[in-house]
């Protein structure tokens, strides 16, 4: 379980983290693939909100500790982090009045000094901020007069533009539509494999993160039952053990991936009959 | 209501009378030359002419018993419709700017008007705590989320803070007019006339007596508009008498006290913990605890820092801000 | 907006100049001299603008002149904009540091705690120096803006207005115990208390202007280098640790930076309600900018505010003085008012 930098970035270990006297999650260990889209999934509660948040040392941990590119995360100033590694938390709210341009140009905030506010450098990652997450149209205009989904390109715009290698998103699609989740989640996934760049993700939706992860790590009770591709891991059995879920899997014909079908208690028998 | 809750409402009805009326007493009893309890009772119930405490205690102590008694049955019972009707568990004639409009309206009928009859006074505070109310009810219902208790208070907060700005300057104009209103504008019973109280005891009552009418509907619009019409209750005139008798109940308290304020805060809540939610109950004991109260807190008010006397309206606050503070972090 | 990058030193310092705020910081800057003419011209012996100006720069056209300018109109009118500035500011930095639009010293109970402070020294002991009162101020502040901000982090700290309300009731409460101060103290120094509680520029003198500028020194720098910070604790508090800010370390600083800016003013010249909610607001209006820049502006903004009060409060009903404080509020409030109908729907409980 040693971090061999570069190929694991961020890794937990022995990562217990709580509120007060709960403790939320229980001794975790995660190496974090360099270059690829990691999905958190697992039931409400489960902790992989938590787990981002500690990743991201805006939770202390209890016990244990991240490394960032092989040293202990607390080892470095918080800058320092920053300029690595970029959250974006669930449901961020941007102060009123603010223009898209500026709540891009706030991501390079790492990088700038109180007397180097705005340079070429600046400009430039900002740009290409808003040109991969296609922005530019609303450059000018107040961040609360656009619609979820371009709120939610804006504030991933931030986040690009910190120029990390590492992201965190925290259910980036959360409220948005159907085809919005999947262009956001298309967008992700050029971003990571086109860059370089390794991502984290927490969804909510189990066939997103199907379709677009290249791994998948199952949480429940706050500790890690699965991890894998997500040929690995997508399977009835898991499924029924993390999420209490009666499910079938089929692969999309398209892709080959993953795809989880729900039944209920009376759809499930004909098909596993079926399968027999 | 069933046979033993009726038996414990009426024992604890009988219970607080009997406090409120040990209070009184004792309110009387206390000052600057102690008096005790027995010649404060004989003085009430068999009067002598020559015995000098036994003028003291009828002329000059009990009028201010009575005040205190009258005032906190008064901002309670108009607390306690206040919380029912709008379902806001921070609603109180202070809070929601009806105090401030009362008294605004006397500070500027006395001041500007020169209307120096007494008879005069309820009528203005009337008038000033109706436009406060419909002043603070029509910003928080243009606010967005509509008339929440967030947006009443906010809006409270801003019609108290303009019209005491306002009143402020009126008096810093005017010095002489307002001299003998300094105290009576924190709140006060000392030094108020019979006279003003009697012109009062009309509007007291009527509003007491609409409260105890319109009572059982209360309950019902306690519960929700929806569920309250549902039940029969015509909740647009239940509103518009509540609105009357809370105007009129702030204003006969404030002709004769000032504002005190959090009164109509703290007791329909503390009765609320005995009685449940039945406003049947609670408005009457509303009247009663908080008659108790005010006259608990003017012998205070008197007493801790004798020979000098703190405004009632101080010490009011000082026990029901607390209060508001911990009803905001746990009810809202 | 218009944006203009200024470079020097091969990229070292780089700044992005938005034109627009700039103008209009200079204009406020001329209205601020044009209120400070104004006002030193105006009173029981007028005088003409080059008058006042022949007497500020060494060259009084008579004694009278010179002690009327100097002893009595120029201290005024300068506390009366440094304090402004100041209330302006701290209102600002509230407001970012809480997230809440509706947060200004005097709502929230900072100013009160300051005056409860003041009023005792007042009081109970008078004849202690000038030194010690924005000290004291300084500390009765800290401590109601700590209980404030600890009673309402139960659920999100100062984002939710729960933060407010908690606050109009820790006003209250401070200000009944002030009251009771009063009613306890010797008339004559009651008189004076109260006086300055309504907000009051008409008693200072030169050693307020040098308290007060003292204050600036330290305070002014200090919120210069915790714009950035600012900027990014706007966006709440994982946001801005995501982006490298040690969220606690800077919000503790900034409340105290906020409420010595409060105390000072507040021991200078009493609570002046709703300055800290109105400029900064204004300054947004007036030119769209930066975190540093809006600073600059709503410090101006607040100067002038208060410089005009106190103006109108001196010169509505001469010879009477009706406070700047009591003038402040009338203006503050139909502002709050609009607060409340625009920002309720976004900040829930």
């Amino acid at each position: 379980m040693t971090s061999e930098f570069p190929a694991s970035p961020l890794t937990a270990n022995g990562l217990s983290v709580g509120y007060g006297d709960t403790t939320i999650l229980k001794n975790i260990d995660l190496d974090i693939a360099a270059g690829q889209i990691t999905a958190l999934v697992g039931p409400n509660g489960c902790g992989k909100s938590t787990l981002l948040k500690a990743f991201a040392r805006i939770l202390k941990p209890k016990s244990g500790h991240v490394t960032l590119e092989g040293q202990p995360i607390t080892s470095y100033a918080t800058r320092d982090v920053a300029t690595r590694l970029a959250i974006l938390p669930q449901g961020p709210v941007a102060p009123e009045g603010l223009s898209v341009t500026e709540l891009v140009a706030q991501g390079r905030f790492p990088h700038q000094t109180l007397f180097r506010q705005w340079s070429p450098g600046d400009r430039e990652a900002v740009e290409r901020a808003m040109r991969l997450t296609d922005l530019e149209d609303f450059a000018e205009r107040p961040v609360h007069s656009l619609s979820g989904g371009q709120r939610q390109r804006c504030w991933l715009a931030m986040v690009l533009a910190q120029d990390t290698p590492l992201l965190l998103l925290d259910e980036p699609t959360t409220f948005l539509d159907l085809k919005v989740q999947v262009d956001l989640m298309a967008l992700l996934s050029r971003i990571v494999h086109e860059d370089g760049r390794t991502m984290v993700l927490v969804l909510h939706e189990l066939n997103l993160a199907a379709a677009f992860a290249d791994r998948i790590v199952m949480m429940r009770d706050g500790q890690i039952v699965a991890q894998g591709s997500g040929a690995e891991v997508i399977k009835p059995e898991e499924l029924r053990a993390v999420f209490d879920l009666r499910s079938d899997v089929i692969a999309d014909p398209a892709t080959g991936r993953p795809v989880c079908l729900p039944r209920t208690s009376e759809q499930v028998v004909p098909l596993q009959s079926a399968a027999e | 209501m069933n046979a033993t809750r009726t038996i414990f409402a009426a024992t604890g009805f009988w219970l607080c009378i009997a406090g409120v009326l040990f209070a009184f007493l004792w309110h009387i009893s206390v000052g600057a030359k102690a008096i005790p309890l027995g010649t404060v009772w004989q003085a009430l119930v068999a009067p002598e002419d020559g015995v000098f405490d036994h003028v003291v205690v009828r002329d000059l102590r009990m009028p201010r018993a009575i005040f205190a008694i009258s005032v906190g049955a008064a901002l309670s019972v108009a607390g306690a419709l206040m919380q029912g009707v709008t379902r806001n568990p921070l609603a109180e004639p202070g809070i929601l700017g009806l105090m401030a409009g009362a008294t605004f309206a006397v500070i500027i009928g006395i001041g500007w008007f020169g209307l120096a009859g007494t008879a005069y006074v309820p009528l203005f505070a009337a008038i000033g705590a109706l436009i406060g109310a419909v002043l603070v009810w029509t910003i928080a219902s243009a606010a967005p989320g509509g008339a929440t208790p967030l947006t009443l208070i906010l809006s409270g907060a801003a019609v108290g803070g303009f019209l005491y700005a306002i009143e402020s300057a009126a008096i810093l104009l005017n010095e002489d007019a307002f001299r003998n209103f300094r105290v009576w504008l924190s709140g006060s019973l000392a030094g108020r006339d019979m006279e003003t109280y009697l012109w009062a005891l009309p509007w007291f009552i009527t509003g007491l007596v609409a409260a105890m009418v319109i009572a059982r509907q209360v309950t019902a619009l306690a519960m929700g508009e929806e569920t309250a019409a549902g039940l029969g209750v015509d909740t647009v005139k239940i509103k518009f008498i509540s609105l009357a008798a809370v105007v009129v109940l702030t204003a006969a308290a404030v002709s004769v006290a000032g504002p005190l304020g959090f009164v109509g805060l703290v007791i329909p809540h503390v009765v609320r913990l005995f009685v449940g939610s039945d406003y049947r109950l609670i408005v009457p004991f509303s009247a009663i605890v908080g008659a108790g109260y005010v006259i608990v807190v003017d012998i205070a008010a008197r007493v801790v820092l004798a020979p000098i006397e703190i405004s009632t309206g101080i010490v009011t606050t000082m026990l029901g801000a607390p209060m508001f503070i911990w009803l905001v972090r746990t009810k809202l | 907006m218009s944006m203009t990058t200024l470079e020097g030193f091969g990229g070292r310092v780089a700044l992005q100049v938005p034109m627009k705020a700039l103008m209009v910081s200079c204009a406020l800057v001329l209205a601020i001299v044009g209120v400070l003419t104004w006002s030193l011209m105006t009173g029981s012996y007028p005088m003409t603008s080059a008058e006042v100006w022949a007497t500020l720069f060494g060259d009084p056209p008579s004694d009278t002149a010179s002690t009327v300018v100097w002893e009595f109109r120029f201290p005024r009118t300068l506390v009366a904009f440094i304090v402004g500035a100041f209330l302006a500011l701290s209102g600002a930095a509230l407001q970012y540091v809480t997230r809440n639009p509706l947060a200004d010293p005097s709502l929230v109970g900072v100013s009160q705690g300051a005056a409860l402070v003041v009023v005792s020294v007042t009081i109970l002991a008078p004849t202690m120096g000038y030194f010690w009162r924005p000290m004291l101020a300084f500390g009765g502040s800290l401590t109601v803006a700590a209980i404030i901000l600890a009673a309402a982090s139960s659920h999100r700290g100062g984002e939710t207005l729960r933060f407010i309300l908690m606050g109009i009731g820790v006003a209250a409460l401070i200000s009944s115990f002030t009251q009771a101060l009063l009613t306890y103290g010797d008339i004559d120094r009651a008189m004076s208390a109260l006086g300055w509680l309504a907000g009051s520029v008409h008693s200072v003198g030169w050693d307020e202007v040098r308290w007060l500028t003292a204050t600036a020194c330290i305070v002014m720098p200090a919120l210069f280098f915790a714009a950035r910070p600012l900027s990014a604790i706007r966006f709440g508090e994982d946001v801005a640790t995501g982006l490298g800010i040690r969220v606690r370390v800077a919000r503790w600083g900034l409340v105290i930076l906020a409420v010595s800016l409060a105390a000072t003013a507040v021991a200078a010249v009493g609570p002046l309600g709703f300055v800290g909610l109105v400029a900064p607001h204004l300054a947004g209006r007036l030119a769209h900018s930066g975190v540093g820049l809006h600073l600059v502006l709503t410090a101006l903004t607040g100067a002038l505010m208060v410089g005009l009060a106190d103006f109108a409060g001196r010169a509505a009903f001469a010879p009477i003085q009706i406070p700047a404080g009591l003038v402040t509020a009338i203006i503050g409030v139909p502002v709050f008012v609009f607060l409340i109908l625009r920002t309720q729907a976004r900040s829930q409980l």
